[in-house]
């Protein structure tokens, strides 16, 4: 990604650390980011890798801005919004998949009327048929991630925020849900896409980060950084097997 | 988020709250009508059947003060744990943190609704009249959801920050519910203790209000409701700014603690 473009959001020193209980970690104080800067380029796609744990959500939420960093500033470019897409958006189980829909939708920023727009598409590309009109609670876990999906993908926002949301329904459903996903990432849409698959990252994304122990420690081309990541994981597995 | 949309979403959500709380149960949205009715049944048991009192007024005055009380009590309590209750939705959204008590405050108010219509049938029907100083009860109104709502946002806050505020508020409800006057009445006090209550405690001053109005035909001490309106009007407002700029601390709070 040429860095001559507009930086969108950016992250400088940030830490984040908070308040657990008087007898662990630092004097009760639990570091989940450590000094993390970052810039986001307008229109790039930018992954990040890392093992369960190492702050990839708190980075997110920081990006956000839902949380607020302990140490050290975030920036976002005037007037961008950034939106995180994530499986599950509150559901009610006793509540029919459309009413869910609705309340996601207006939750991620939609108006009503815009909301209530969304809700035909929202039930034909989901595959729910009149399931849509039933409970959640009835439905099946590939059925509620399909609607939680399906609802995240209506979101329009300048800065898409992706946490782990590919892995959702059946392989049928997973590769229409890639396959819009693609969609939005190649376009004009700033993303940043966290993500356990590693071969998604580093077919989706310009630019991956990869973090560790709430510190980055690679940033970069996202071939290379993603076989360094994979390489580690594999050395990792080897080490815990001789043990 | 403009405030249309803010006020659009504090009704979606109470609706829905409202909706899948009716599907849940047997009898649905029969209950609004049937809770207060369980409670005056109830009181009719222990104070008419059981302790022999056989004044009626005496239980209308029980049903008018328990009533309105419970819309405040139950308010209060579940607007207090709603960021908590909430942080499913507060580590994905950064939304503002008053969203949550004031969905769980409308969520009341409509239920609320079905209790005050109940309550003026079962007066009405027990020979009170509908008379023009009713119309006070609007002004009434809307000062007895000032207080609910600033004491929402204050709750909501206080649990955040620590989860045992949750137990204090719970308790704190039952020490209002004893020195609000729901079980016995404010003016049978000597002047001066009267006084004293219902300056101290701007609930008892409510329900006192509200049974002036529907039950003896009498104009509320205006000036006092007022002064109600205004303290908790302006404690509301600074909830407000506190909640607005304290929105990621709170999610924090929410998240971890």
């Amino acid at each position: 990604m040429s860095k001559t473009k507009p930086i969108v959001l950016e992250l400088t020193d940030v830490s984040l650390s908070f308040h657990v209980s008087k007898k662990s970690f630092d004097h009760g104080r639990h570091h989940v980011l450590q000094d993390v800067s970052m810039q986001l380029y307008d229109g790039e796609t930018l992954g990040i890798v890392g093992r369960n744990g190492v702050g990839k959500t708190t980075l997110l939420r920081v990006l956000a801005g839902i949380l607020a960093p302990t140490k050290g500033t975030v920036r976002m470019a005037h007037g961008k919004s950034a939106s995180l897409l994530t499986l599950g958006l509150g559901f009610k189980p006793d509540l029919s998949g459309r009413d869910n829909a609705l309340l996601a939708a207006m939750l991620q920023g939609s108006s009503r009327k815009q909301a209530l727009s969304f809700l035909a598409d929202i039930k034909e590309f989901s595959e729910l048929g009149d399931s849509f009109e039933q409970p959640v609670k009835n439905y099946s876990a590939g059925m509620s991630s399909r609607l939680a999906f399906t609802t995240a993908l209506m979101t329009h926002v300048d800065v898409l925020l992706i946490d782990e949301i590919l892995s959702v329904g059946d392989a049928h459903f997973r590769g229409k849900a890639l396959a819009a996903m693609e969609a939005r990432v190649t376009g004009e849409q700033t993303v940043v896409f966290v993500s356990h698959m590693v071969d998604q990252v580093e077919k989706m994304c310009d630019r991956v980060i990869w973090l560790e122990n709430g510190n980055i420690v690679a940033e970069g081309d996202s071939k290379e950084v993603t076989s360094a990541y994979t390489e580690s994981i594999t050395r990792l597995r080897r080490d815990k097997i001789k043990h | 988020m403009s405030l249309l949309q803010y006020v659009h979403l504090i009704d979606i959500m109470a609706r829905m709250n409202l909706r899948a709380d009716a599907t849940r149960f047997f009898l649905g949205y029969i209950w609004w009508i049937l809770e207060p009715l369980l409670w005056v049944g109830v009181f009719y048991v222990v104070f008419v059947t059981i302790m022999g009192s056989r004044e009626a007024d005496f239980l209308m005055f029980l049903a008018t003060g328990k009533l309105v009380f419970v819309w405040f009590s139950k308010s209060v309590a579940s607007a207090s744990s709603s960021i908590v209750n909430g942080k499913g939705l507060v580590g994905k959204i950064d939304v503002p943190k008053t969203l949550f008590p004031m969905a769980v405050v409308q969520e009341g108010i409509y239920k609320q609704i079905a209790v005050f219509a109940t309550l003026a049938i079962i007066l009405v029907a027990n020979g009170y009249a509908v008379t023009a100083t009713w119309w006070y009860l609007v002004p009434l109104l809307v000062v007895n959801y000032v207080v609910i709502v600033a004491c929402a946002f204050v709750g909501a806050c206080l649990v955040c920050l620590a989860r045992d505020f949750a137990q204090l508020i719970t308790l704190g409800m039952l020490f209002l519910m004893f020195t609000s006057g729901i079980f016995w009445d404010v003016r049978s006090l000597d002047a001066e203790k009267a006084k004293l209550v219902l300056d101290l405690n701007p609930i008892a001053f409510l329900i006192d209000a509200y049974r002036q109005i529907m039950m003896h035909a009498t104009a509320p001490d205006m000036l006092h409701l007022f002064t109600i309106g205004v303290g908790f009007g302006a404690l509301m407002c600074v909830m407000v700014l506190v909640m607005r700029h304290r929105s990621q601390y709170l999610a924090l709070r929410a998240l971890t603690a």
